[in-house]
């Protein structure tokens, strides 16, 4: 293996990671805020997924404008599933199995919604940008510049709003403390609303950027949900920044571990991964040790 | 004619499923006064405040703040009316500075103006959080964290704060120093409502007590008449 198909890899890997890391920062927000496990988190990607062809596609709306609008719908979606599911649940008594029995079924219940509503054709997105970006001897289509520049930017502005911002000052310490949050006087739930929205339209993110590479289909927020898990338990559930660390290394080892092996092998390496830190830390890499 | 008094509660039930915690509690609560909430270990003073802020389910019974039904208000709102809460063993957002700890205080839009002077006004009653404004609040010590949470409670100008053993797991030394923050804490006009299991302790600050026993409020007084009740000695000594 040259080296320049190497770093090639490095590169693919980092690009796909930081998809992963959309996914499980999406994750890691609803459980770091709720401590609810959302198994339904896949069926945002693959809704936000169709939003992005419906607009993109069906009515021919420039990239630029379906995207936001596609990611704008499904950050609704969002808001809506947890003020009808999740909101009732919560608090209740048995809500820590409650709420992923809720999600799993809710899971199902989106796959054939969309099953019925979109059928079974697996449909797609055509390339936002074309060309190729050519450093030496590596090559690279401006799609995957154009993936890694979005969720970098993603990142950017959620790391600006959850350190900056009122809303993310909240979000952040309704987290650490719920009820010692409410006594200064932020109302939980409105900040359980919002960021189910924020988690779900992180998943509308990804699933943009990934549609003119991978089919959109009712069931394609299965495999994605699964990375996404690893993701957040490499990174330690509920942590921010560790899903975005979480999401960029499982990116490299794959990609690394796939030019070893074959591409079959790739969940076989993710998973790998995975009990390799549940075994040597539990807590994941930037959680805290329980005590 | 007395003035009517800033807080009072009636009869108050307070029900965790089928287990009842308060039986008809009353107290009231005056203007610029310190009043303790004494009682055992289980006795349900912990309950009396977090009832009052919203934090515990409360069956029936009254709790008027200056005219308020309070029963009606939910916790997120207590600041705007004027009532601030130091929760039990601090409760910080422990991954956050103490300044980012101290700010979340004024996060209500109602008390978010002037921000800028109640930060001034609150580190001068603590001079050594604005040293460590940026230390994490979850690796200061006990004590620090205390005052953080006071500091935090205090953000909002309340008129009423409450205080849920305050004392708890600190060395006598820094008792000591929190007994002489309350007690600045009032002369600066706030009313103070805080529970405590040790009667000694707490009659160095208030000027009023009542007494808790199985969720039964069994006795009221000023600090001197409560030293010497027998009552006290039955409820601690079992005599």
């Amino acid at each position: 293996m040259s080296f320049a198909i190497f770093l090639e890899q490095i590169i693919n890997g980092l690009i796909i990671g930081s998809m992963y890391a959309l996914i499980g920062s999406g994750i890691a927000l609803i459980y770091g805020t709720m401590r609810v496990l959302n198994l339904a988190h896949g069926e945002f990607y693959m809704l936000g997924g169709y939003f992005v062809f419906f607009l993109a596609v069906t009515y021919g709306l420039p990239s630029w404008l379906a995207i936001p609008v596609a990611v704008f719908a499904t950050f609704i979606l969002g808001v809506l599933v947890q003020r009808l599911t999740i909101h009732y649940l919560l608090g209740k008594e048995g809500w820590m199995f409650s709420t992923i029995a809720a999600t799993l079924g809710l899971s199902i219940f989106l796959q054939n919604a969309a099953l019925l509503m979109f059928g079974e054709t697996f449909q797609s997105v055509p390339y936002y940008i074309s060309g190729m970006l050519r450093v030496g001897d590596i090559r690279l289509p401006y799609q995957r510049v154009l993936i890694f520049v979005v969720a970098i930017a993603t990142i950017g502005v959620m790391t600006y709003i959850l350190k900056k911002t009122r809303l993310g000052w909240a979000i952040r310490a309704t987290s650490q403390d719920r009820d010692a949050a409410a006594v200064v006087g932020i109302p939980a739930q409105r900040i359980y609303l919002i960021t189910f929205g924020i988690a779900a339209a992180l998943g509308a993110v990804a699933a943009a950027m990934l549609a003119p590479i991978y089919a959109i289909n009712p069931w394609s927020g299965l495999p994605i949900l699964l990375k996404g898990f690893v993701v957040v338990i490499l990174g330690g559930l509920g942590s921010f920044p560790g899903a975005i660390a979480g999401g960029l290394i499982l990116g490299i080892v794959e990609a690394i571990g796939v030019q070893l092996t074959a591409s079959e092998w790739r969940d076989v390496i993710a998973f790998t991964l995975m009990i390799a830190v549940i075994w040597w830390r539990p807590w994941g890499l930037f959680g805290s040790k329980p005590s | 004619m007395a003035e009517a008094p800033m807080l009072t509660v009636e009869n108050l039930n307070v029900l965790y499923g089928d287990y009842q915690v308060l039986w008809d509690v009353s107290l009231t609560v005056n203007r610029n006064e310190v009043v303790a909430v004494l009682g055992p270990n289980g006795s349900g003073k912990s309950t009396v405040l977090k009832a009052i802020m919203g934090l515990a389910p409360v069956k029936s019974g009254k709790i008027i703040f200056e005219g308020i039904d309070l029963t009606k208000v939910p916790t997120h709102e207590m600041v705007a009316h004027g009532i601030s809460m130091v929760l039990e063993r601090r409760r910080l957002f422990t991954n956050m500075t103490v300044r980012e700890n101290i700010l979340l205080g004024a996060y209500h839009k109602s008390v978010n103006k002037d921000t800028r002077q109640r930060l001034e006004w609150v580190e001068s009653l603590f001079p050594i959080l604005a040293e460590r404004r940026d230390q994490i609040a979850g690796r200061m010590s006990g004590g620090e964290q205390q005052m953080v949470a006071i500091a935090r409670s205090l953000m909002s100008r309340p008129r009423l704060l409450l205080m849920d053993e305050p004392y708890l797991g600190l060395s006598p030394r820094i008792v000591k120093q929190i007994a002489g923050i309350i007690k600045q804490v009032n002369q600066e006009g706030i009313a103070v409502i805080f529970n405590e299991q040790n009667v000694q302790l707490s009659f160095g600050l208030s000027n009023h007590g009542y007494l808790l026993e199985g969720g039964r409020m069994v006795l009221s007084g000023t600090g001197e008449e409560m030293i010497h009740s027998e009552v006290i000695r039955r409820v601690y000594l079992g005599a």
